[in-house]
């Protein structure tokens, strides 16, 4: 189990979004929708980061912002010493390559026609760089048969599909990979089995992971540090057993209790 | 209250539900447990007269002293919504978006034959009951005004308006936020008459429901009281999927059922778990039958109990 002893990879300080409804009145402008307020958070490398949050907490919006898919109102991210706000995506190729995203939805997250080969090779094919044998290569990493690389999504289970997805994210080898609610989607009997592979890639690959979900427990089996956020702040953050032994903040508990568990009942 | 016997669905050739049987007392409440495929909805949906176009269900099916299953379109529409009535999953694609909430209450009511101004005091009465703040006020909202938890609300008092003897909910808080779904849930089992829960979350049916069945490949492979059921599963795939709901600490495995659920009308013969169960044997060939009092299962190597 990798301490995070390791050095600070993505650094956000003071990370503010804020975005405007459509005007309504010709003389006053849109209403203004504090997504994100004065967010901070240290992720270091080899670290397992969760951050949990229900939906309008702004966690969606912070990973945008920490892909650089968005921009922020104010504040900064540094990534492994660079700072990516600000940059035209023609800047950001460094990023690309090191920072991965596996979503929520596999479904809508792969284009339905194209064929596997050509999906987990699209990330190396956009960056410049030989494709050789590394389709094969990632398939079995993930677990999938050589013969998956020429067929085409709808052929697969979802969690097949979030195989997939991973195998795509990897392809061009990045030191972070960034999880979007990816066992969401999935059967209880299949959900162990991504996060049985995740472990084992993120292990393996000595990646950093960053976890996000609506479920506290999932990150509790995933994560060794987690940020709580809800209303565009984290408002508690630390080692996740920490946290769900002894939550400080009450909407820690409030959420911590709504959780329905197995054992509660048995 | 509801009698269901040997049920059975079909989409052509292919048998989606197969020979499901159970019963649900008066105020009681049943989950209907079960993976995405394993024929949960269809159950529901065939109770309601709701089966898509190609889909055909046969068996008996009794609420009361009226059936539910092969009765003709015109006596179904009077059983829906005031006998029987149903929360679906996703109440933005359940509820008009063009009519105000307060309509949409008042129109089941007004359909079933209740007077047009009775009826609208009512439905600002049942807002009020499923705990909407304000009721007169979101009676003139539109749905996409209200939240996800809000909207779910409405369903159900829509549900609830014509006092059914039996209420069914499809995933009813899978959309919704956790904090959100605990207030649902703690909700539909404070008013619901009888009721058919249907989830793929464990925990949620063990926090709402006295009894489980649980579904796979189209069948009951077993039934029982929650506790027994979650408890001590004889049932592999219960076993399974029991052990697979519990998250283990940080840095062990999860235990795993192998492989992944079957699409419709590929399941294997015989006991429909057997391609993804260890203790499979030639036996398992031949279909086992749903045995036991109170507590049944359908597994030639059940789990030992203890």
């Amino acid at each position: 189990m990798p301490t995070h002893a390791g050095t600070p990879l993505i650094e956000a300080s003071d990370l503010s979004r804020v975005y405007h409804r459509p005007r309504t009145s010709l003389t006053r402008a849109g209403e203004a929708v504090h997504a994100l307020r004065g967010v901070s958070l240290t992720v270091r490398a080899g670290e397992r980061f969760g951050i949990v949050g229900e939906s309008g907490s702004g966690k969606s919006t912070l990973l945008r912002l920490l892909c650089a898919l968005d921009q922020p109102t104010s504040g900064s991210i540094r990534f492994d010493g660079q700072e990516i706000t600000g940059r035209p995506e023609r800047r950001l190729r460094f990023l690309r390559q090191s920072l991965q995203i596996v979503f929520q939805d596999p479904m809508s997250s792969l284009d339905p026609r194209m064929r596997v080969r050509d999906l987990v090779a699209e990330p190396l094919v956009a960056l410049g760089e030989p494709v050789g044998g590394r389709v094969a290569e990632l398939l079995d990493q993930v677990g999938l048969p050589a013969s998956a690389a020429d067929r085409y999504p709808h052929q697969f289970s979802g969690g097949q599909r979030q195989r997939i997805a991973i195998a795509r994210a990897l392809a061009p080898r990045p030191k972070v990979l960034v999880a979007d609610e990816p066992v969401s989607a999935l059967d209880v009997s299949v959900r162990g089995q991504i996060l049985n592979l995740l472990a084992d890639l993120v292990d393996e690959l000595g990646l950093t992971l960053v976890f996000v979900s609506h479920d506290l427990s999932v990150v509790r089996h995933v994560c060794e540090t987690v940020a709580v956020m809800n209303g565009g702040e984290i408002v508690e953050t630390g080692a996740v057993d920490d946290i769900w032994a002894e939550p400080r903040h009450a909407y820690t508990r409030t959420l911590l209790r709504a959780v329905p568990t197995l054992e509660g009942f048995l | 209250m509801l009698s269901v016997e040997g049920l059975t669905v079909r989409a052509g050739s292919v048998e989606l539900v197969r020979d499901v049987s159970f019963e649900i007392g008066p105020g009681e409440r049943v989950g209907l447990i079960g993976e995405s495929g394993s024929g949960k909805s269809l159950t529901a949906l065939s109770l309601m007269g709701l089966l898509p176009e190609g889909v055909t269900a046969a068996g008996a099916a009794r609420l009361g002293e009226r059936d539910l299953v092969g009765v003709p379109e015109r006596r179904l529409k009077a059983l829906r919504g005031q006998d029987v009535s149903m929360v679906f999953q996703e109440p933005m694609t359940a509820l008009n978006p063009l009519m105000r909430v307060g309509a949409q209450v008042t129109e089941v009511m007004t359909l079933h034959g209740r007077p047009a101004g009775q009826a609208r005091a009512r439905a600002v009465e049942l807002l009020g009951r499923v705990r909407l703040p304000q009721p007169e006020q979101v009676a003139r909202a539109y749905p996409h005004q209200l939240s996800g938890g809000q909207r779910q609300r409405v369903m159900l008092a829509i549900a609830l308006a014509n006092e059914p003897g039996l209420l069914i909910c499809d995933e009813p808080t899978t959309a919704l936020d956790v904090t959100v779904q605990k207030q649902m849930l703690d909700l539909i089992a404070e008013v619901a008459p009888a009721l058919l829960f249907i989830t793929h979350d464990l925990a949620v049916v063990a926090s709402v429901c006295e009894r489980v069945l649980v579904m796979y490949g189209g069948r009951v492979v077993e039934s029982g009281p929650i506790r027994e059921v979650f408890g001590n599963p004889r049932h592999r795939y219960t076993e399974g999927l029991l052990a697979a709901s519990r998250l283990t600490p940080r840095g062990t495995r999860l235990p795993v059922i192998a492989g992944s659920v079957p699409a419709a009308g590929q399941f294997p013969d015989g006991c429909v778990f057997t391609n993804r169960c260890p203790h499979a044997t030639p036996a398992c060939e031949q279909e086992p039958a749903l045995t036991g009092e109170g507590h049944a299962h359908a597994c030639r190597h059940p789990a030992d109990r203890g």
